[in-house]
C-alpha cells in the first residue's frame, strides 16, 4: 500500500514536470525575425523558456539575465560589448548561455569588467562560447554547482595591470571548468576560496602572468590540463586537500618563472604529471605532507627546488631526466623523504639485479648549492673544476645535506 | 681641463644620487612579492618596503606587506619608507602613515583580505560610500592581518 502512494506521487510529479516542459517555448532572435532584440527577448522570456539567437551581431550594451533561461548561440551570433561596460550579466540560477562570440569588453581599474559574469547563482552552464578581447573572460562569484565548458578566452594584454583573468571564480563552490582553452590574459584560470572543484582538459598558454593560478582553494581536482609557455608558470598557495594528475607543465621560461610554484601547500597528491623545459619544475616553499609521484621530470633547469621550510613530502617513483640540476634545496634541514626514483645522472651499480641501486643517490650537487646561495656563479656551470668538485663532494659529503638521499635508485626509467 | 672638472663632479653627484635612500618604482609585471614570490601585477594594490640602506623590497598588496612586517620585526625598525599604492590614483606610491584603509567586501583585493589604501581619509570615506566596509589605519591593518580578519 505504502509502495503504491509512492508510485502515485512519482507519476504526479513527472506528469507535473512533463506539463512544465509543454509550457516552456522558444524564442527566436535573428535580423529578420519579428524580435531583432535579445534584451527584449529575455524581457518576454518566461521561467524555462529558450532563446535561440540566430546569426547577427548584437550591440545591446549590459545584458541582465535574472530569471532561468537558456540562451542559445546558433550561426555564431556575435555579442559586441564596444568596450563599455560587461556583456552577459548573470544573476539567476539555471541559466544556459551557449554558442556565442562576445567582444571588446572595457578595461577598467576601477571594477573587473567581465564578458560574462554569474554572481551569486546555482546550475549555470557556460558552454561553447568565444570570447575575444576582453578585460575579464568568464567571471563567477559566490557560485556554485557551475559549468564552464568548451569556451575559448583568447584576450590581447600586453601589461599585466591591464588585463583580467581569462577564467576567475571567487568565493564558488562545486564548479566544473573542463576543456577551455584560455590564452592571453593575466593568469589564465585564478581561483580564490572556490572549493570543491573540478578542472579538466583545459589548455592555458601565453597568459602574461600565471597558466593556473589558486588561493585559498581547498579539495580541487586538477587533471590533463596542460600549462604551457606562461610569463611565470602556474602558482598555487596557502591550500590543502587539492590532486593534480596528468597534467603537463611545459615551456615556462623566465627569471621567476616555475613549471609549478607550491607555497603553504599540505595534504595534497601530485601525480603522473610531466613537468617539460622549466627554469624549475616544481619550487616548493612551506609545503608539507605532499605526495609526489610517477611524475616525469625531462629537461628542466631545476627539476625540484625543495625550501627547507618543508616537511614531510615524498618523493617517490618519479623520472628525472635531462635537468640541470635535480634537487636543490636552501639549508641543511632536511625533513623529506625521497625513494625509489630514476635519476639519470645516477652512477651507480646493480650487482645484485633487483633493479634497484646498491649505493644510494644524492641528488643535491654541491654546485646547486653553492648557486643556491651565490647566484651569479652559475656562469661556471659544466666547467672541469665544478664537476670535479661534485665528484669529490659525492664520495665525501660534506656540504650537501647528508640526509637528503635516495637510498633506492631505480635502475630503469620507470 | 675645468670642463673636464665639472663633468667629474656632475658624474660624482649622479653616483651620490643613486646612493639615496628613496622609493623605487615598481616594475608591474617584473618583480616578485617579497613576501609571497608571486609576480607583482596590479598597480592599484603594490607595496614597498625601503630598507636604511636603501634596499627596496616589492610587495603585490598591502596584507602582503604588512605580514611581511609582522614575520620580520628588524626590518620594520630598520625601515626607511613603508609604502602602498593609492587605489584611486594606480601606480603612485604613498606613505602608509598617511594613508586611510577601507576593508570592503566589495574590493577583493590580490591576497584576500579585501585592503584597499587610499591617499586619505577623504577619499577613502568617497569610495567607504559606495562600497560599504570599515575604515582603519595602517596600525589596524595590520592587526587585521595579523588576525586574519575578513569583512564578512
Amino acid at each position: 500500500m505504502k509502495n503504491l502512494s509512492r508510485h502515485i506521487v512519482q507519476i504526479t510529479t513527472l506528469l507535473l514536470l512533463a506539463g512544465l516542459q509543454v509550457q516552456a517555448t522558444t524564442l527566436k532572435v535573428c535580423a529578420t525575425c519579428p524580435n531583432t532584440s535579445i534584451r527584449k527577448a529575455i524581457a518576454l522570456a518566461k521561467p524555462g523558456d529558450s532563446i535561440v539567437v540566430d546569426g547577427g551581431v548584437y550591440r545591446e550594451g549590459t545584458i541582465d539575465i535574472k530569471k532561468p533561461i537558456s540562451l542559445i548561440g546558433l550561426n555564431n551570433p556575435v555579442l559586441d560589448g564596444q568596450f563599455k561596460g560587461e556583456i552577459l550579466n548573470i544573476r539567476s540560477s539555471y541559466v544556459t548561455v551557449q554558442g556565442f562570440t562576445l567582444k571588446d569588453v572595457e578595461v577598467s581599474y576601477l571594477s573587473d569588467n567581465a564578458a560574462i559574469r554569474v554572481a551569486e547563482a546555482s546550475h549555470v552552464k557556460v558552454l561553447n562560447n568565444k570570447i575575444e578581447n576582453a578585460f575579464f573572460g568568464i567571471y563567477l562569484q559566490r557560485a556554485d554547482s557551475c559549468e564552464v565548458r568548451g569556451n575559448v578566452v583568447h584576450g590581447q594584454a600586453t601589461t599585466e595591470s591591464g588585463s583580467g583573468n581569462a577564467i576567475h571564480l571567487w568565493y564558488c563552490d562545486d564548479i566544473r571548468v573542463q576543456d577551455n582553452k584560455v590564452s592571453g590574459h593575466r593568469d589564465g584560470i585564478y581561483f580564490e576560496f572556490a572549493t570543491n572543484s573540478h578542472i579538466q582538459g583545459n589548455l592555458s598558454q601565453g597568459n602574461l602572468r600565471y597558466g593556473l593560478h589558486f588561493m585559498f582553494s581547498d579539495g580541487n581536482v586538477y587533471m590533463g590540463n596542460t600549462f604551457r609557455q606562461n610569463g611565470a608558470g602556474v602558482a598555487v598557495m596557502y591550500t590543502k586537500n587539492i590532486v593534480m594528475q596528468d597534467n603537463l607543465f611545459e615551456d615556462n621560461w623566465g627569471a621567476a618563472a616555475y613549471g609549478l610554484l607550491l607555497k603553504d601547500i599540505s595534504r595534497s597528491v601530485i601525480k603522473n604529471n610531466t613537468f617539460k623545459r622549466n627554469t624549475a619544475g616544481i619550487y616548493l616553499e612551506g609545503s608539507s605532507k605532499l605526495d609526489v609521484q610517477k611524475n616525469n621530470f625531462e629537461n628542466n633547469g631545476w627539476a625540484v627546488r625543495l625550501l627547507s621550510n618543508c616537511e614531510q613530502d615524498t618523493f617517490r617513483l618519479n623520472n628525472f631526466v635531462g635537468n640541470t640540476f635535480d634537487v636543490a634545496t636552501n639549508g641543511n634541514t632536511v625533513l623529506n623523504y625521497f625513494s625509489g626514483n630514476y635519476w639519470d645522472k645516477y652512477n651507480g651499480y646493480d650487482l645484485n639485479k633487483d633493479k634497484t641501486g646498491d649505493v644510494p643517490y644524492r641528488p643535491v650537487s654541491l654546485y646547486s648549492m653553492l648557486v643556491e646561495r651565490v647566484p651569479p656563479s652559475v656562469m661556471f656551470m659544466r666547467s672541469f673544476i665544478v664537476d670535479l668538485m661534485d665528484q669529490v663532494e659525492r664520495v665525501l659529503p660534506s656540504f650537501i645535506p647528508e640526509r637528503l638521499v635516495d637510498a633506492n635508485p631505480s635502475m630503469k626509467r620507470i | 681641463m675645468k670642463k673636464k672638472l665639472n663633468l667629474l663632479f656632475a658624474l660624482m653627484g649622479l653616483l651620490l644620487l643613486a646612493c639615496e635612500v628613496a622609493p623605487q618604482e615598481i616594475v608591474y609585471g617584473q618583480v616578485n612579492c617579497a613576501h609571497c614570490n608571486m609576480t607583482v601585477s596590479d598597480s592599484r594594490y603594490g607595496a614597498e618596503l625601503v630598507s636604511s640602506k636603501g634596499k627596496a623590497f616589492m610587495f603585490d598588496s598591502a596584507e602582503c606587506l604588512a605580514a611581511y612586517l609582522i614575520d620580520n620585526p628588524e626590518k620594520k625598525q630598520d625601515a626607511a619608507f613603508v609604502l602602498v599604492t593609492d587605489f584611486a590614483k594606480p601606480n603612485t606610491l604613498i606613505d602608509v602613515k598617511n594613508a586611510a584603509f577601507l576593508q570592503s567586501e566589495n574590493l577583493p583585493s590580490p591576497m584576500g583580505l579585501f585592503l584597499t589604501a587610499f591617499a586619505d581619509k577623504n577619499t577613502a570615506g568617497q569610495f567607504q560610500q559606495k562600497h560599504k566596509g570599515r575604515l582603519l589605519s595602517w596600525e589596524e591593518a595590520v592587526l587585521a592581518v595579523q588576525n586574519d580578519e575578513k569583512p564578512f
